[in-house]
């Protein structure tokens, strides 16, 4: 063993170079959010362009798709004002699995939301939509006195109680709801990389050890399903999530 | 290799819960299967029950990083 | 209905760590500035009963139907 060690893989490995000159705004994640965008325009912009009575292929997988955001996420959890938020959590929905589904594409292999700075973004529209929301429908004032001081508890004890319903409101819900996703994608991909480094590293070493590298190959391309998996449930979650806050937003009282 | 203990620790901590809470949702959706109209009285305690599981999770995960 | 119980199980950590977090800093925080060592752990077990009761009140005192 004179070679030198097993290096494991980690959060450098998900640092990328630029690709155009030394500026790091275009960088390989960056470029897969454009190309999701294309992408899920132009697969919308063709299933619904010929839309029939009997539909095509095409178009009922389109169909399905926003049939799913509409009628599991949208009208289950947010009820009767369902309609004006279902773009919103379409577009949340498609963004996130699209980029979600990279992680496991042959040649691009990356989901790009195992970069922090792009679930961040996204929640921080969420945040903004139901914040916007709940002040608008309520108020500021009586939204935030139906936040913080719910009915059926003794007085003082609003002391200890009202900084804790604060602070989920305000910070830990966007906080977990960021973490979550980007949590996932990142063990997800640095689980493959283990696998698959790991694998490459065993078969250049002696031939006894050769033989093992099969089974960590194997194991890295069932664990690619598997996080297939669990990209389709993130983004699923994720809008679930989102479709909560606002509804909790819209209720009128506790 | 290098990294701190505590986190060992935390991952240590996190077998017991995450067993609890397997179980406690293993016996809930037992319960909900067998007598589906027993769920508004099931709901609760099995929250109740996941909350306490919980509480000992988050308590790990501070402690990793609080102790030094 | 299987919604809403996800959304509760998210709710109810949400809970744990805003109340542990909060008071728990707040703890650290006094140990800072009065030079004791005590009350980080005290805040902890403060924060954990807070959202624990939070959780009560919302969840299973008045429980969804």
């Amino acid at each position: 063993m004179a070679q030198p060690g097993f290096v494991p893989p980690d959060s450098n490995d998900f640092i990328f170079k630029p690709i155009f000159g030394s500026s790091i705004f275009m960088t390989k994640p960056a470029l897969m959010i454009f190309f999701s965008v294309i992408l899920i325009v132009v697969f919308f912009t063709i299933s619904a362009r010929k839309a029939a009575v009997v539909p095509s292929r095409l178009q009922f997988a389109g169909e399905s798709v926003y049939g799913f955001v509409r009628t599991t996420i949208g009208q289950d959890v947010i009820g009767p004002e369902f309609e004006r938020f279902t773009p919103f959590l379409f577009a949340i929905f498609t963004f996130v699995l699209t980029n979600n589904l990279f992680g496991v594409i042959p040649f691009m292999q990356f989901p790009t939301m195992s970069r922090i700075g792009f679930p961040v973004s996204i929640t921080i529209f969420v945040y903004l939509v139901y914040h916007y929301v709940a002040i608008k429908k309520k108020g500021l004032g009586r939204y935030l006195k139906e936040m913080c001081f719910m009915p059926g508890v003794p007085k003082p004890i609003y002391i200890i109680l009202a900084p804790v319903e604060f602070l989920t409101y305000f910070a830990v819900r966007p906080l977990t709801l960021a973490m979550r996703l980007f949590g996932n994608m990142f063990a997800g991909h640095l689980l493959l990389l283990l696998f698959t480094l790991g694998g490459e590293y065993m078969l250049k070493s002696a031939l006894f050890v050769k033989f093992f590298s099969v089974l960590s190959f194997g194991m890295a391309i069932g664990l690619s399903f598997f996080e297939m998996g669990i990209e389709c449930l993130q983004a699923y979650i994720f809008t679930l999530l989102a479709a909560l806050y606002i509804a909790g937003a819209l209720a009128d009282e506790h | 290799m290098k990294g701190t203990l505590s986190i060992v620790g935390f991952g240590l901590s996190t077998i017991g819960p995450g067993t609890a809470t397997g179980l406690i949702f293993a016996a809930y959706i037992n319960g909900v299967a067998r007598q589906p109209e027993a769920r508004s009285i099931l709901q609760p305690i099995a929250f109740l029950g996941f909350a306490l599981a919980e509480a000992l999770a988050i308590f790990g995960l501070v402690l990793a990083f609080v102790l030094k | 209905m299987a919604t809403t119980d996800d959304g509760a199980f998210w709710t109810i950590i949400a809970y744990l760590i805003a109340g542990l977090g909060f008071w728990g800093g707040m703890g650290f925080l006094a140990d800072h500035f009065l030079k004791t060592n005590f009350l980080t752990v005290l805040g902890m077990f403060l924060g954990m009963a807070t959202g624990l009761y939070l959780i009560w009140i919302r969840f299973i005192k008045e429980s969804p139907k």
